[in-house]
């Protein structure tokens, strides 16, 4: 029993859990009001366009793929949806036409990604470049608001209590993408195909339409996100969210995702994601800096990996110091008394 | 070769500051007699002498500040941090206030993540260079509602929202008619054609002088210059220094590169060194003079123009520190006395007429030439 | 005429003329839009763009082929000029070479960092280097304090380097840094070709588990690229420092991704095994090439420019896999009419050999 709870916490997510309660229990003790209720809101409020599109990130990671694009799609379509309204259409066009984009320009994504069969590097860097280009168009050099005030009321007042629709929705998300992942035919698919796209494709997987479905749901969620960027902040410039791509992609990391894909749970990316968003409001409340603060996680991201491995060699190094001489003892009976004698120290 | 240091005429509506750049007038002679040195008029007496009715700061009590630049790690921002240093040894504030800043990648973001997280930090005021432009609003109306105050310098919040008061370093309407100034006297009286090299598409205080350069150029007395395009180079030294390639490649007969960003003047500059056309094609606007010296010397920059960063720091501190007292509330027509500086008074902002913004003149311009840029890099 | 040319070489070595088919497509239009397009001076000012990003994506393949990543490079390129600029502005008399060993040696430490994390200890590069892409980059705001590295503090020596020319001719110059650059290309592919260590890497990349199975330094060798691309970061580092002059702490940010992107371009498999540097250097070309003309290019808003430059991107690498694929498939199919041919030769002399036994 005890023995599987430590075997439990050696897990990435007991790493993660660890981590997360040392990351709080500092917060707690440095910070007042860290644990008031308007403050955790106001933690989840600031990362929660990004959180939403770490879900997504989970999937494409997962299937061996990746998707350099998120954050240009974010800033296109708050762009699609503030230059559609400043020309006279209703918000709720306005808003469709977004998401529209966004699902069509992630399905252009996985296309190429899937049925091209060029690698998703490439053309989700494209994207990155291209994507901002457009919303560059669109926008230009000027910064557009004035938007009806249910809309920036969704981004910025509660909806039930102090909660806003942004963390309803990523509330759903998260339960929906757990779901999805490690319940359903296609979340194993998606492993399936993160473990060897070749092996999914001989034993009959449609690889392609499986990738092209992620990488749509990853272009629709990404406008998502940015339209409601642009109801939290109320105005959108053509510079929205520019370079969250790396912050999303690290807590997906961060979260136990293989970057090779076929490995990773949706817990660890939830549990790095809480972990990341607590990191940050309490460092930014300590009035730390931003270059520190970017420092820390990137510190946090290696060490995450590099102390497990290391721990992990040491273990083994032990072991094989202690079981080796029980090996080369044939009867069972004495084995036990071997080690004793023989283990070090 | 003369600093140019003017009488403003139009002190009624905008300030009580005795001295002022205003440019369009080429008779600087006179004054350069009196002024003579950079560094003279780089130390302004600032306000006018203290009269009786304007408030004073009591030294001593404790508030908590933070200064908030678009982000860290370059020049100007640190001479805001010496000045707002200065003031805050002056004031005996016992709790240092904190200079914090996102990453420069990370600016916008990171501003309203810092704003969001000023009342929880305990913060009086947050000292804002906003680079958010609209979107910090809701995130400083917040803060305000949770008892933060929020006074802006260097770049304000465009529509006012959220805002107690914005400290301005000079009269964003004047910054246009200066640059279109030097354009002319640098090019002569036939002028010439010219590019703006400006940092980012979406910085406020870069369009905001661009669009008043634009509207100076409407003036006949620029009639002979001819802008021919404004180009980005997002305030990365070597992204504007293809940009400024770029120009000399597009554009033969261009006879000028204004760039009013301290990060695209020197790339302009190093460019045309380095493609030894700085006899043919000039570059302007506005630089530090210890990064602008060399260029002036070679004659690549023969003239550009700044205000003291320095200086903006110390009364963007007071500014706050006597908000934060309550020895202001921030309302219009309410005078105080910011240290050394003088005395300033709080008045709607003409520069943005639109909106309800108020604004503290701080002033004045200094114009760098191969006189006074030595002294002036230190 | 194809039938010949196919039976003597694979399609994949086709790859680097496919590229330089469709950059030199490239500068046609190019050349079409912008006047003066190939006048000296212009031309001589895309090719010194290239020198930068070039270096580095000589590291950077060494790496990729390993089937690892640096994404680092820029935080190194920009800490190791930035100080190596300081150094230079408060040290008298530093000469160009110890300078530039500094340059490298910061690149080598950094660069060893790197090696270590992912080598010996375990850590996904992507994980290792996306984290000292933040933390080289912190270190170096640390270390600036705010100041910048400006001309005027650096000897004079360094700002006569951009324009030093190695060979002239017709007002076409080959820039020393450019052609510091091509040497560093050259030996890259050399290394890839010839040396025990570079066909190693090949092996490692295409199947790790394999190569250290057979026996081969695995952890050495990805600990070796991950030093030389953090050398040659240091070595781009000092030219950026040369050629750009004024550093401030946002140097060199966003080149890992264009370095990235132009290695892909230049079709490196990004899960190792296979590439060359002269695919490098194609891509190089092509990135750059796109992005410097569409700076010059009058007819298009400065808004539109990267939505263009990003429509380019992915036309480039699809042109260039559907060439590709189609040369395969023409390539699979005159091999394998030579081999039905050869078979049925083989088929007709071993009839005839059989009469011949018969006839004994």
């Amino acid at each position: 029993m005890a023995r599987d709870l430590v075997r439990r916490l050696w897990s990435w997510e007991g790493l993660l859990l660890i981590l997360l309660l040392v990351t709080l229990a500092y917060n707690v003790t440095r910070v007042t009001n860290f644990l008031t209720v308007s403050n955790q809101i106001n933690l989840f409020q600031l990362g929660i366009e990004k959180a939403i599109v770490i879900l997504a990130m989970a999937f494409v990671i997962i299937s061996g793929e990746i998707d350099l694009s998120v954050a240009s799609m974010m800033g296109l379509s708050a762009g699609v949806a503030a230059a559609l309204f400043e020309s006279g259409a209703p918000m709720p066009v306005a808003i469709l036409v977004a998401l529209g984009v966004g699902a069509g320009f992630g399905l252009l994504n996985g296309y190429f990604v899937a049925v091209v069969g060029l690698s998703s590097l490439a053309v989700t860097l494209a994207g990155y470049v291209g994507f901002r280009g457009l919303a560059r168009l669109l926008v230009q050099d000027r910064s557009v608001g004035g938007f009806p005030d249910w809309f920036t009321n969704l981004g910025q007042r509660g909806m039930v209590g102090p909660l806003t629709l942004s963390i309803f929705i990523f509330a759903i998300l998260a339960i929906v993408a757990t779901v999805t992942l490690h319940f359903s035919g296609f979340g194993r698919l998606t492993y399936v195909i993160g473990n060897s796209a070749a092996v999914a494709r001989f034993s009959g997987v449609s690889v392609a339409r499986t990738k092209m479905v992620i990488f749509t749901i990853s272009g629709l969620v990404s406008a998502l996100a940015g339209v409601l960027m642009a109801a939290r902040l109320g105005a959108v410039r053509a510079s929205t969210a520019e370079g969250f791509e790396l912050d999303i992609i690290t807590v997906v990391l961060l979260g136990g995702v293989s970057i090779f894909g076929g490995v990773g749970s949706m817990i660890g990316v939830l549990l790095s994601t809480y972990l990341v968003l607590n990191l940050r409001n309490g460092l930014v409340i300590a009035g730390i800096t931003g270059n520190t603060q970017t420092g820390i996680i990137g510190l946090l991201l290696i060490l995450s990996v590099l102390l497990p491995n290391l721990a992990g060699r040491v273990r083994e190094r032990l072991r094989r110091r202690q079981s080796d001489p029980s090996m080369r003892a044939p009867p069972a009976d004495l084995s036990e008394t071997a080690r004793s004698q023989t283990a070090p120290g | 070769m003369i600093a140019r240091i003017f009488e403003d005429e139009e002190e009624d509506h905008v300030n009580l500051k005795t001295r002022h750049v205003l440019s369009g007038v080429m008779c600087a002679g006179l004054l350069a007699a009196t002024m003579g040195t950079a560094t003279l008029a780089q130390t302004p007496v600032g306000g006018t002498p203290v009269s009786g009715d304007a408030v004073s700061a009591t030294p001593g009590q404790d508030v908590k500040l933070m200064l908030l630049p678009k982000f860290l790690g370059i020049l100007p921002f640190d001479q805001a941090n010496q000045g707002a240093e200065e003031a805050a040894t002056e004031l005996e504030n016992p709790t240092a206030f904190d200079f914090v800043g996102p990453t420069a990648e990370n600016s916008v973001a990171g501003q309203i993540e810092f704003m969001t997280n000023a009342p929880a930090g305990g913060y009086d005021v947050v000292m804002l260079s906003n680079n958010s432009g609209d979107q910090i609003v809701p995130s400083a109306e917040a803060a305000q509602e949770a008892g933060t105050r929020v006074v802006t310098w260097d770049s304000p919040i465009p529509d006012g929202s959220g805002e107690s008061v914005f400290v301005a370093q000079v009269d964003f309407t004047e910054t246009g008619t200066v640059m279109a100034d030097m354009a002319l006297s640098i090019l002569g009286e036939d002028g010439g054609q010219f590019a703006i090299l400006s940092a980012s598409p979406d910085a406020a205080n870069q369009n905001a002088w661009i669009a008043a350069m634009e509207d100076a150029l409407a003036d006949p007395m620029y009639a002979n210059l001819e802008l021919l395009e404004i180009v980005y180079g997002d305030d990365q030294s070597e992204k504007s220094y293809e940009q400024a390639q770029a120009l000399i490649s597009k554009h033969p007969d261009m006879e000028l590169i204004m760039a009013p960003t301290s990060v695209g003047i020197v790339s302009a500059a190093k460019a045309l060194q380095d493609e030894g056309l700085c006899e043919e094609i000039k570059v302007s606007g506005l630089g530090v003079p210890a990064e602008m010296l060399e260029y002036t010397q070679n004659g690549c920059a023969p003239e550009f123009a700044l205000w003291s960063f320095v200086d903006l720091g110390y009364l963007t501190y007071y500014v706050s520190y006597l908000l934060a007292t309550g020895a202001i509330e921030g309302a219009e027509g309410e005078r105080f006395v910011a240290g050394r500086l003088g005395e300033y008074e709080i008045t709607q902002d003409p520069t943005r007429p639109d909106v309800e913004a108020l604004r503290v003149l701080m002033g004045p311009f200094t114009i760098y030439n191969i006189d006074n840029v030595e002294e002036a890099a230190g | 005429m194809t039938d010949t040319i196919l039976r003597r070489v694979r399609p994949e070595q086709f790859r680097e003329v496919i590229l330089l088919i469709v950059t030199v497509g490239l500068l046609g239009f190019f050349a079409s839009q912008i006047p003066n397009y190939f006048d000296p001076r212009s031309v001589n000012r895309l090719t010194t763009g290239l020198a930068i990003p070039l270096v580095v994506a000589v590291g950077q393949v060494l790496v990729v082929i390993t089937r690892n990543i640096d994404l680092s490079v820029s935080s190194i390129v920009g800490l190791s000029a930035y100080m190596v600029g300081t150094l230079l502005t408060r040290t008298d008399g530093l000469s160009p070479l110890a300078a530039l060993a500094v340059a490298m040696s910061i690149g080598l430490v950094l660069g060893a960092i790197n090696g270590l994390i992912v080598a010996y200890g375990g850590v996904p590069a992507v994980i290792a280097t996306l984290g000292t892409l933040a933390l080289y980059r912190v270190v170096l705001v640390e270390f600036s304090g705010a100041r910048t590295v400006t001309t005027a503090d650096l000897p004079d020596w360094l700002n006569d380097v951009p324009s030093a020319t190695v060979v002239a001719a017709g007002g076409y110059d080959l820039r020393l840094m450019v052609g510091i650059a091509l040497v560093v290309v050259i030996l890259g592919q050399l290394t890839l070709r010839y040396l025990p260590f570079g066909r190693r890497l090949y092996a490692i990349g295409s199947n790790p588990e394999a190569a250290r199975i057979a026996g081969l330094p695995a952890k050495r060798d990805v600990f070796t690229a991950f030093v030389i691309c953090g050398t040659l970061s240091g070595l781009a580092g000092f030219m950026f420092l040369v050629r750009f002059g004024n550093i401030t702490v946002t140097a060199a940010q966003g080149l890992e991704l264009q370095v990235v992107a132009a290695v892909v371009v230049g079709g490196v498999n990004i899960f190792g095994g296979s590439g060359s540097m002269i695919g490098a250097l194609l891509g190089v070309l092509l990135i750059e090439t796109l992005q410097q003309s569409l700076l010059r290019w009058a007819g298009v808003s400065e808004f539109v420019k990267d939505a263009i430059l990003g429509l380019l991107i992915l036309i480039a690498v699809t042109a260039d896999t559907i060439i590709l694929s189609r040369l395969r498939e023409m390539w699979v199919r005159v091999r394998r009419r030579d081999k039905a041919q050869a078979q049925e030769r083989a088929q007709v002399v071993a009839t005839g050999e059989g009469e011949m036994v018969h006839g004994a």
